[in-house]
């Protein structure tokens, strides 16, 4: 039975959210970052996260879970709330 | 800022974000802690501003945000602190290890971080830091940046017009 350590997956994930939700689409700068550039960063950060390796002491999973939590708390704090388009300067 | 660096930047942000977090994360068991890790995510959102600006950053950051965070991240510290001075008579006593065996077990077992070194509060006092950290030195960039478009703003009109004490 593998033995899931849940302190580095919930704060990693709940950093990864705050900082998700602070993504904007902003169309004015001529840039768009459409479902591909997420796509690849996930895969690129599963890659990093197996290439890091755990924490010392740490015998649940080969990965970085904090950094696979924060970058799938990152997806979901943009795909939750990080979808506006309102420009830096308004508020 | 060349299209290259447009291109480049925001998801380069995203991964030097998530090894911010882990240096966070890690500060009780590997080198790093919450002010190096939270300087990281900082470096991040701050590639971001300097590439993109302050306008068209795709990391949204507002006033009422950083604000937040800031005060989240202290509170959570003191809290903590506070916490072991009610429950010991120690202030930032370490409550989810208890080495001197004062606290009661259900305490301990609250404060306690679900690791395999069950290192008690350090890694929750690391995450305050961290959140302190990376908005703090966000906002230095940020003031910097906005004023700098406040200055442009007012020499362009009337450079006489420089008003130093309304931007305090």
């Amino acid at each position: 039975m593998i033995n899931i350590y849940i302190g580095p997956l919930v704060l990693g994930l709940l950093l990864g959210f705050v900082l998700g939700t602070r993504i904007r689409d902003v169309p004015q700068s001529g840039l768009k970052f459409t479902a591909p550039v997420y796509l690849v960063f996930i895969i690129v950060a599963f890659i990093m996260a197996y290439a890091l390796g755990p924490f010392p002491y740490y015998t649940d999973i080969p990965l970085a879970s904090g950094f696979v939590a924060t970058a799938v708390g990152i997806m979901i704090g943009k795909l939750t709330f990080g979808r506006g388009t309102k420009p830096q300067a308004e508020n | 800022m060349s299209t290259i660096l447009k291109i480049f930047v925001f998801p380069a942000a995203m991964v030097i974000m998530c090894l911010g977090v882990l240096t966070i994360l890690g500060g009780h068991i590997t080198p790093g802690g919450g002010f190096q890790g939270g300087a990281m995510i900082a470096a991040a959102l701050i590639f971001c501003l300097i590439v993109y600006g302050l306008k068209d950053s795709p990391i949204h950051l507002s006033h009422d945000f950083l604000a937040g965070v800031e005060s989240i991240g202290a509170l959570l510290f003191v809290f903590l602190g506070i916490a072991g001075l009610m429950f010991s008579g120690f202030y930032l006593y370490n409550l989810g290890v208890d080495i001197y065996h004062i606290v009661p077990a259900a305490i301990q077992n609250l404060f306690d971080y679900p690791d395999p070194t069950h290192a008690g509060i350090l890694p929750y006092l690391n995450f305050a830091v961290g959140l302190k950290v990376m908005v703090g030195l966000t906002a230095v960039v940020i003031a910097f940046m906005g004023f700098k478009d406040y200055e442009k703003g007012v020499t362009e009109s009337d450079p006489e017009e420089l008003d130093y004490e309304e931007v305090e």
